[in-house]
């Protein structure tokens, strides 16, 4: 395979137990092309370690203790931008796969795996792959489309809105009352909350709150960007 | 783009009677009526598991195009002979 011809594949360990994580490391030292250059037994450790050693290749466990396996993903890929991540997790659950792909990671692999699975998986994600379990990438396509059809749904309704009612609503997005809607825009506060009122109604909204969840949940922060400005 | 001539405007539907088993690493549809088997490899599992009579093929095109961040021909290409196979083997139909 030409493997000892390059660079081993510089690997950061981050599991809870003690006992995985040295099995883990026997397995790995016994491949000629990867070489564990650090070890984390919790969250932020796993941070600290992956900043210090800068990985090629950080396996994580999702439910690591001390800030889980998730969040230290989210920071990790965004301090340590040349570590690619995989996700360990006991279970192949949709919703853990998900948060850990939107977190950074670029491979997710059950424990329950053949170890050569594990092995082949940790070198197609540090080889650039996408690499999920193959029976959950049905679940994940639907979840993808299910998103779409959301966000289109929701720049379709954002489209029945005047330029001076995405403005309210930018306004209301970060949290405005009435008051604080009309001296930007220099109108009256009457007016102002005419405006809401015309967004809850196009939007299908019955509030304030529902409609500054309807712009972050939808991710429309972009979208109104600018029109204040 | 050429996608408009190509990808159908329909949505596929799974045959109700077929079932879905996984025999060890591979996949198989199993249709009771013809009774014949079909071995699925991963993303013809994934697909299968879309043909819900809601999710149009150029759905599917682009959510695995953006998970695998493959060229929407590429992913086309894959995507239309899969379905045309279930086609064939009478494991979907079609519904506007």
């Amino acid at each position: 395979m030409g493997e000892e011809d390059q660079d081993p594949i510089r690997v950061l360990l981050a599991d809870g137990q003690s006992l995985f994580r040295e099995a883990m490391r026997v397995v790995l030292e016994t491949q000629s092309d990867f070489e564990v250059v650090g070890e984390a037994s919790d969250g932020m450790q796993a941070v600290a370690e992956a900043e210090r050693t800068e990985p090629d290749l950080a396996l994580i466990d999702v439910d690591l203790p001390n800030g889980d396996g998730i969040r230290a993903t989210s920071i990790i890929a965004e301090h340590v931008p040349g570590c690619r991540i995989l996700i360990l997790s006991e279970q192949e659950d949709e919703r853990t796969l998900i948060s850990s792909l939107e977190a950074g990671a670029t491979g997710f692999v059950t424990k329950g795996s053949p170890i050569g699975q594990l092995i082949d998986t940790a070198r197609r994600v540090h080889g650039g792959e996408t690499t999920i379990p193959p029976q959950m990438l049905g679940a994940l396509l639907a979840r993808l489309i299910w998103s779409k059809r959301e966000h289109d749904n929701a720049i379709r309704r954002l489209g029945k809105l005047t330029r001076r009612e995405r403005e309210v609503l930018a306004l209301l997005a970060q949290g405005a009352d009435n008051a604080g809607i009309a001296q930007p825009l220099v109108i009256s506060p009457e007016t102002a909350r005419t405006h809401v009122q015309n967004v809850l109604s196009k939007l299908g909204v019955h509030s304030r709150l529902e409609a500054a969840a309807f712009v972050v949940q939808n991710g429309l922060l972009d979208e109104l960007e600018g029109v204040n400005a | 783009m050429s996608e408009a001539k190509t990808v159908r405007q329909d949505r596929p539907t799974r045959n109700p009677e077929v079932w879905l088993r996984q025999a060890g690493s591979e996949n198989v549809a199993y249709d009771p009526a013809r009774e014949t088997v079909h071995v699925l490899n991963a993303t013809a599992v994934a697909i299968w598991v879309l043909c819900d009579g809601e999710t149009a093929p150029k759905e599917m095109i682009e959510a695995i195009c953006q998970l695998s961040g493959l060229p929407f021909e590429v992913v086309e290409e894959d995507v239309s002979r899969i379905l045309g196979e279930f086609e064939e083997a009478g494991i979907i139909s079609w519904n506007g």
